[in-house]
């Protein structure tokens, strides 16, 4: 399924928060399991780092990427003050998993526990 | 014949009811536009209803029955109960009003907010914005354009493809603007609390609508351990500042509907909610006519002095 740009670059930046260290387009591609031609991973690490969202430098013949923390603008504080303000103006905000009562948990605990058992079909 | 007035009310309790069970069944895309859609449709029908009701009481003062012509005593006798109901609907008007008012402003102020802080998060012009910490935050801010948050701490405990589901679940949450419909679902119970169960319904079903969409460019079973790994996560992190308790979004229920196959639309449920969405508006199109009708004859009765 074609994926567009944007969805494409997420997924690069994404991978190079995920590794915790440089990594070339080579590595990128490989980490994304090989889905994406290299020159496109090379596009894209280009974009982004033209957007700011990365630094490059020379590691061998390649570039290796490190994704860019972000000091002029937004500070760890003003997130959590976003994220402590109760009521509607989070609410906006749709969150992927919210917080778990411990029925959740168990729950969870017992769906986990069939995924990983063998199953016949 | 004004008892047609009272079955919106009714009509709106049960969809309140009914409505966030069988969504739970839907195709989370079509279960949110009726709940949302519908609720307000709902809301709707019975705070005419209640207008309706406050009317027929508040017409009965003299000053109104003097400007409008009308004679209060044949409003009186045709429904005795237009006093004290029409006394009790008058002051839900009130209220309830203040009450759509007021969660009007909060939803536009929160969704000005959320569209300042998507154009201040920095690098403008990626979709992707990463918080530096452990916790594990996903979420997705409404702008133009709509940016995703996600916590490093979050995008490490996942490997490509579930990375991929969590942006593909946060970016439906942005192309379907769930954010309306979330807002028209604080309205309708605003305008009705029997429709207080529909906030935390819309926000099921756009968690379920955001996780198909998912499922739709990763395998289901990847998608539910996405959030599986978030969920457990977000347990052993347990900081209640951290996590907001904006609606307890069922984990456990959504994994489950993962490991199932996509639901399919069974149209008895649709048809059964529409239904109910039809014969208010039919009612209070009769009622509204009756009332006409009603206030014609108090009318008449003050033109030929039968006061």
């Amino acid at each position: 399924m074609r994926r567009d740009k944007g969805s494409l670059e997420s997924e690069v930046l994404a991978a190079l928060w995920a590794a915790g260290r440089p990594l070339t387009a080579g590595d990128v591609a490989d980490a994304l399991g090989g889905e994406l031609a290299y020159t496109t991973v090379q596009t894209i690490l280009a974009r982004l780092h033209a957007k700011g969202a990365v630094e490059r430098e020379l590691s061998g013949r390649a570039h290796a990427y490190t994704p860019l923390l972000d000091d002029a603008g937004l500070t760890a504080g003003r997130m959590r003050a976003l994220l402590d303000k109760e009521g509607d103006r989070a609410a906006v905000l749709s969150h992927f998993v919210q917080a778990l009562t411990a029925e959740d948990e168990a729950a969870l605990s017992r769906l986990l526990q069939r995924r990983r058992r063998p199953r016949g079909s | 014949m004004l008892s047609w007035v009272y079955l919106p009310l009714l009509f709106a309790a049960l969809f309140g009811q009914l409505a966030p069970t069988l969504a739970r069944r839907m195709p989370p895309r079509v279960a949110t536009w009726l709940l949302s859609v519908g609720g307000l449709v709902a809301a709707a029908g019975s705070s005419a209803s209640l207008a309706l009701l406050a009317f027929a009481f508040v017409a009965q003062s003299p000053i109104l029955t003097a400007r409008g012509h009308w004679s209060d005593a044949v409003l009186r006798h045709r429904d005795p109960l237009s006093v004290p109901v029409g006394a009790v609907a008058s002051a839900a008007v009130i209220v309830l009003a203040c009450l759509v008012v007021r969660t009007a402003l909060r939803r536009c102020a929160a969704v000005l907010d959320a569209h300042r802080l998507a154009r201040a998060l920095p690098h403008a012009g990626t979709e992707l914005v990463v918080l530096h910490t452990s916790q594990p935050h996903a979420f997705a801010v409404p702008g133009r354009p709509g940016r995703i948050v996600v916590s490093s701490g979050l995008l490490r405990a996942l490997d490509a493809s579930q990375r991929r589901a969590l942006l593909a679940h946060e970016r439906a949450h942005l192309d379907h603007h769930h954010h309306v419909h979330h807002t028209l679902a604080h309205l309708a119970a605003a305008m009705n609390p029997m429709l207080a169960r529909l906030p935390g319904a819309v926000d099921r079903s756009c968690e379920r609508w955001a996780d198909e969409d998912a499922a739709a460019i990763t395998p289901r079973s990847t998608v539910a351990d996405a959030l599986a790994r978030a969920a457990v996560r977000a347990r052993r992190a347990g900081d209640p500042a951290v996590l907001l308790a904006a609606a307890q979004t069922a984990v456990a229920e959504r994994i489950g509907a993962l490991h199932a196959p996509a639901p399919r639309l069974a149209l008895w449920r649709v048809t059964v909610l529409s239904g109910l969405l039809i014969a208010t508006a039919a009612a209070v199109a009769v009622a509204m006519h009756d009332t006409e009708r009603l206030f014609e004859l108090a009318q008449s009765a003050y033109r030929t002095g039968h006061r």
